[in-house]
């Protein structure tokens, strides 16, 4: 029985790759991240957010002061307050290790807005 | 009469079942897959089993000692299966609910609300801590009744497997007026949504009637697409963290808090309680800013 459900699932894992559920989530526009931090963050009045140039994450600026990433994860995304979270900011890139395990680091390429987000955080 | 498991029987049902739906999805059909969350989906209901294994002499044992406690005799008959099954569905819900609302119990459970999707695989996704969550003994009044042990068993399989069809977007709505008394996909998606509207509402197995008596209903909107998973969503596809983040969160909350107060909440409070994100005031705080929102007449 243990090997006919281990057959089942990696059947079904690989049939899912072979079918094309494999996104990868790319943001429209700051609005959409805007969207995606109000509701993932219960009481988060989104104002200005700056995408990623991939448009895999976005940080959202809350009206409160507080920031969250926007980040892709599989084909949904994942919000998180990064307020005091581990940022540097080298050249146009910005690197970000949320206080949180297993949450993974980010890395946003945000052009020149860059170091004025890494001071907000 | 004897009762097989219905469990054991279904999963070929599951796996042929998983596979007309992704190719409906891909057909066009509602609903929606990711390959790598389906993987930590059955990975879950796969290590579901096991502890089943380990566990379940246990709790079918605590069961049968229970059982000479019993205040009838029932037989093993046809309307005494059907009694069993509405009777397991009834305390079904009320397992569910305290699911949903303390958290040592959400710890376990919320395993299977961990998916950002909704297709038949988030129905596998299970806890492998339901043992040490004792979430078994809301089942136990069943053995004190007098139902034969493999009679409950029997029902809380059959509940189960009713349960894995439900958990898909390609059905909408059910006819012949079965949405007033089943649970149904329609309203399973609203009790995975993460809305304010929809948080810790129809936690029904079966029947939906539980929800509709205990003021727990709420009916999926077409006006409002559901959230679909929980409130801080996970960002990691790794099975034993999916399986332990909370109770590891439980943990260090306990460890840190300042007060006996603090410490039972922790454990026994609602879930998020400690950064005031419960299902209960997100709902307040969502229902207050409609009311502001509305003109006063």
């Amino acid at each position: 029985m243990v090997w006919t459900s281990l057959f089942g699932i990696i059947t079904l894992i690989l049939l899912a790759r072979a079918l094309g559920f494999a996104k990868a989530p790319v943001l429209a526009d700051a609005a959409q991240a805007r969207r995606l931090a109000a509701e993932a963050l219960p009481g988060f009045t989104a104002t200005d957010a700056v995408l990623a140039r991939d448009g895999q994450g976005a940080l959202v600026a809350g009206s409160d002061g507080r920031v969250a990433l926007v980040r892709s994860f599989g084909d949904r995304w994942v919000v998180r307050i990064v307020n005091g979270a581990a940022a540097q900011a080298k050249g146009d890139r910005l690197h970000i290790v949320p206080h949180e395990s297993m949450f993974p680091a980010a890395e946003l390429d945000l052009g020149p807005a860059a170091g004025d987000w890494a001071a907000r955080l | 009469m004897s009762f097989p498991d219905p469990v054991q029987m279904a999963v070929p049902l599951f796996i042929i079942a998983m596979i007309i739906e992704m190719l409906a999805v891909r057909a066009g059909a509602r609903g929606d897959y990711d390959w790598r969350d389906t993987g930590t989906s059955l990975a879950m209901g796969f290590g579901n089993t096991f502890a089943a294994v380990i566990f379940g002499a246990t709790i079918v044992g605590t069961g049968v000692w229970l059982a000479q406690f019993r205040l009838l005799d029932i037989p093993a008959t046809w309307w005494s299966l059907a009694l069993c099954f509405v009777g397991e569905d009834f305390t079904y819900y009320w397992f569910h609910r305290s699911a949903h609302r303390v958290r040592w119990f959400w710890a376990s459970h919320v395993v299977h609300h961990s998916s950002q999707h909704y297709n038949l695989s988030t129905a596998l996704r299970q806890t492998w801590t339901g043992f040490f969550s004792l979430s078994f003994a809301f089942r136990l009044p069943l053995f004190i009744v007098g139902f034969p042990a493999e009679m409950i068993l029997f029902c809380a399989g059959l509940n189960l497997v009713y349960q894995f069809f439900i958990h898909t977007e390609a059905v909408g709505r059910l006819p012949f007026g079965l949405e007033y008394w089943l649970n149904t996909p329609s309203h399973h998606r609203a009790h995975h949504g993460t809305n304010a509207r929809y948080l810790d509402r129809n936690y029904g197995g079966v029947f939906i009637i539980w929800d509709r008596l205990f003021g727990t209903f709420e009916a999926e909107r077409d006006d409002e697409p559901v959230r679909y998973g929980i409130v801080q969503n996970l960002a990691t596809f790794n099975p034993a963290w999916v399986a332990f983040h909370e109770w590891i969160s439980i943990a260090r909350e306990v460890a840190a808090a300042d007060s006996w107060k603090a410490r039972a909440m922790a454990i026994f409070g609602p879930p998020g309680w400690r950064v005031g994100t419960t299902a209960d005031s997100i709902r307040a705080d969502w229902q207050a800013s409609r009311d502001a929102a509305t003109p006063a007449e």
